[in-house]
């Protein structure tokens, strides 16, 4: 192995918490083969740079200019690319959020390289360079070989240790590329409202299900939320009535999630809701059918019904979290 | 317009699966209920009502093994008019770029203004081949569509990412991935279902699209079940103990707040 890149995601300049979690892996991933670390980012702020500047990495390519002033395939794969063989890298790091799925699969075709997409484990120690992966709905994981000389790897979110800090120089390199094609250009972006966290990211969720029973129900499971600074996330019986907006659902046809603390209000737990959460670290379960699936899964299952209890609970955690 | 539509036979979504101890990386496949991938029929519908609007045809691209044909045939019944095919174990076996390298040489040959998929492939979780064909095929891409509007040279596409909500316009042709709420799949009638058994699906060899099966990128070396989680608490009886006990744990346990 040659050398590790590390895609960093900004948003509004500053770094995105899952890519503190590929650097990190980046750093992991360093150490263990013995080579070299470097990241290659856009759009930085001064913050965002002072960050990176302490993660131990050699160098830091940036890119900024009005070609790359917002996220295109084109115009960042070419990029990227570019600050890969100025880097010597043959494994390039990247977070499976949207954007980073986006990118990274133009980028493995690109360089003809090994793809693994939404990894959930680096297996350090296997030769040649394996992974795991969840396929088939989570229902199994995929131990992967990553058997080309050049490996693109993008890392689900919440799952790998953010990166720590250290110290060391690191050479600052300014990328300049000309004539990057750019055919798909976003054109307007409709930022989420202001607070509104989405459940990738969220270290904690609070969903709602079809128990909720309508969109008057969902303030429940907000207050909560908001208590704990969690996301709202919902199942997709939810969304299909039309009670809240699709970017919430959780599960096979919506979005998959990793957070620390999953609670899941009149949720049953259909496999394809499972498929969306199940790799979350603990699951609390509100139901009021104690034979409902999600019930045999969750860590904690509170058998009762979710707007006498979420509303009592929201009560005392928040009395908790002021002592 | 011609519109390519990448197609994939995947288990139904509630089939129970478990590793082939014969195979590895492989299901086993006995009781299996095969579906056409769940977002592919979110392109197929697309492509079949931009066509509609448009002229021109719709067709169906597929690499699978032989029971694959059942998912281009429902494809077929919903309205694409024909399909080409590359069912060679080498293709069907291969690494998600080296699919998306296949299917892009399949593609090629129908000089499509627009490439249309899935936005992931339920069985593989893998997102990746619209990008990766787009690459090959020298396209523009947009991944997980939630609208797409034709308008002349260039599509404007809605699609979602963590903190917004995107517009993009891709110049045509252009490679996009379906996502949910982009429309809602018909489902074949009877008379459709009976077209599409006489429509043509041609099969293609890797040496017929110029492409030879070369070394593996990457594979699948074992298949596992996920570590079971461990038995939980379960508390039921007065909310106020039940949650007492709740935010006890929370503390304690999962130590989050």
């Amino acid at each position: 192995m040659a050398g590790i890149l590390v895609w960093v995601e900004t948003f509004n300049g500053e770094l995105r918490k899952a890519s503190r979690e590929a650097l990190g892996a980046g750093q992991k991933f360093a150490d263990h083969q013995k080579v070299s670390l470097d990241a290659v980012v856009f759009n930085a702020g001064p913050a965002a740079l002072a960050e990176l500047g302490s993660m131990g990495l050699r160098k830091l390519f940036t890119v900024s200019g009005e070609s790359f002033a917002k996220y295109s395939s084109e115009g960042y794969c070419a990029a990227v690319a570019e600050a890969g063989l100025k880097s010597g890298a043959d494994v390039y790091l990247a977070c499976a959020s949207s954007l980073g799925r986006d990118l990274t699969g133009r980028l493995a075709a690109k360089l003809d390289a090994a793809l693994a997409t939404d990894v959930t484990e680096i297996l350090w120690d296997k030769t040649p360079l394996s992974v795991r992966r969840p396929v088939y709905s989570g229902k199994l994981l995929a131990q992967t070989e990553l058997l080309a000389s050049c490996k693109v790897l993008s890392l689900r979110p919440n799952v790998f240790a953010p990166a720590q800090t250290r110290t060391g120089a690191v050479e600052t390199v300014a990328l300049t590329l000309a004539d990057v094609k750019i055919r798909a250009q976003v054109q307007k972006a409709v930022a989420a409202a202001q607070g509104v966290l989405d459940v990738t990211e969220a270290e904690i969720i609070v969903s709602g299900g079809r128990g909720v029973g309508g969109p008057d129900g969902f303030k429940v499971i907000e207050g909560l939320a908001h208590t704990l600074n969690a996301a709202v996330g919902a199942s997709r019986a939810a969304v299909d009535a039309g009670w809240i907006p699709y970017a919430h659902q959780v599960g096979q046809t919506g979005k998959v999630v990793s957070p620390v603390l999953y609670i899941a209000c009149g949720i049953s737990g259909a496999i394809q809701h499972f498929a969306g959460m199940g790799s979350s670290k603990f699951i609390v379960a509100v139901n009021i059918d104690k034979e409902a699936p999600i019930m045999a899964k969750a860590d904690f299952a509170i058998v009762g019904d979710l707007f006498k209890v979420v509303p009592v609970l929201q009560q005392e955690l928040a009395k908790a979290r002021a002592k | 317009m011609n519109i390519a539509v990448i197609l994939k036979q995947v288990p139904d979504t509630e089939a129970v699966v478990k590793p082939d101890p014969a195979k590895p990386g492989a299901i086993l496949e006995t009781d299996i209920k095969f579906i056409l991938n769940t977002y592919d029929e979110y392109a197929v519908e697309e492509a079949v009502r931009i066509v509609e609007k448009t002229g021109g045809e719709a067709v169906g691209v597929c690499i699978g093994p032989e029971r694959a044909e059942a998912a281009i045939r429902s494809a077929l019944a919903m309205g694409l008019s024909r399909a080409l095919w590359v069912s060679e174990p080498d293709a069907v076996s291969a690494d998600v770029i080296t699919q998306a390298k296949v299917l892009a040489a399949a593609i090629k040959t129908l000089s499509p203004g627009l490439v249309l998929c899935g936005r992931e492939m339920i069985d593989t979780q893998e997102d990746a081949i619209a990008s990766a064909a787009a690459q090959f095929l020298d396209m523009p891409q947009v991944l997980n569509a939630a609208k797409i509007t034709i308008d002349g040279e260039k599509a404007v596409v809605l699609r979602e990412v963590e903190s917004a909500s995107l517009e993009i316009e891709a110049k045509l042709p252009a490679v996009i991935s379906c996502g949910k709420g982009l429309n809602e799949p018909r489902y074949p009638n009877l008379m459709s279902i009976k077209k599409a058994k006489n429509k043509e699906i041609k099969k293609l060899t890797l040496a017929e699209l110029g492409l030879q099966a070369g070394p593996a990128k990457a594979r699948i070396a074992a298949l596992e079940a996920p570590a079971p989680r461990a038995k939980g608490v379960r508390v039921e009886g007065e909310v106020a103990s039940m949650v007492a006990q709740g935010v006890d744990w929370l503390m304690k346990v999962a130590k989050v707040v």
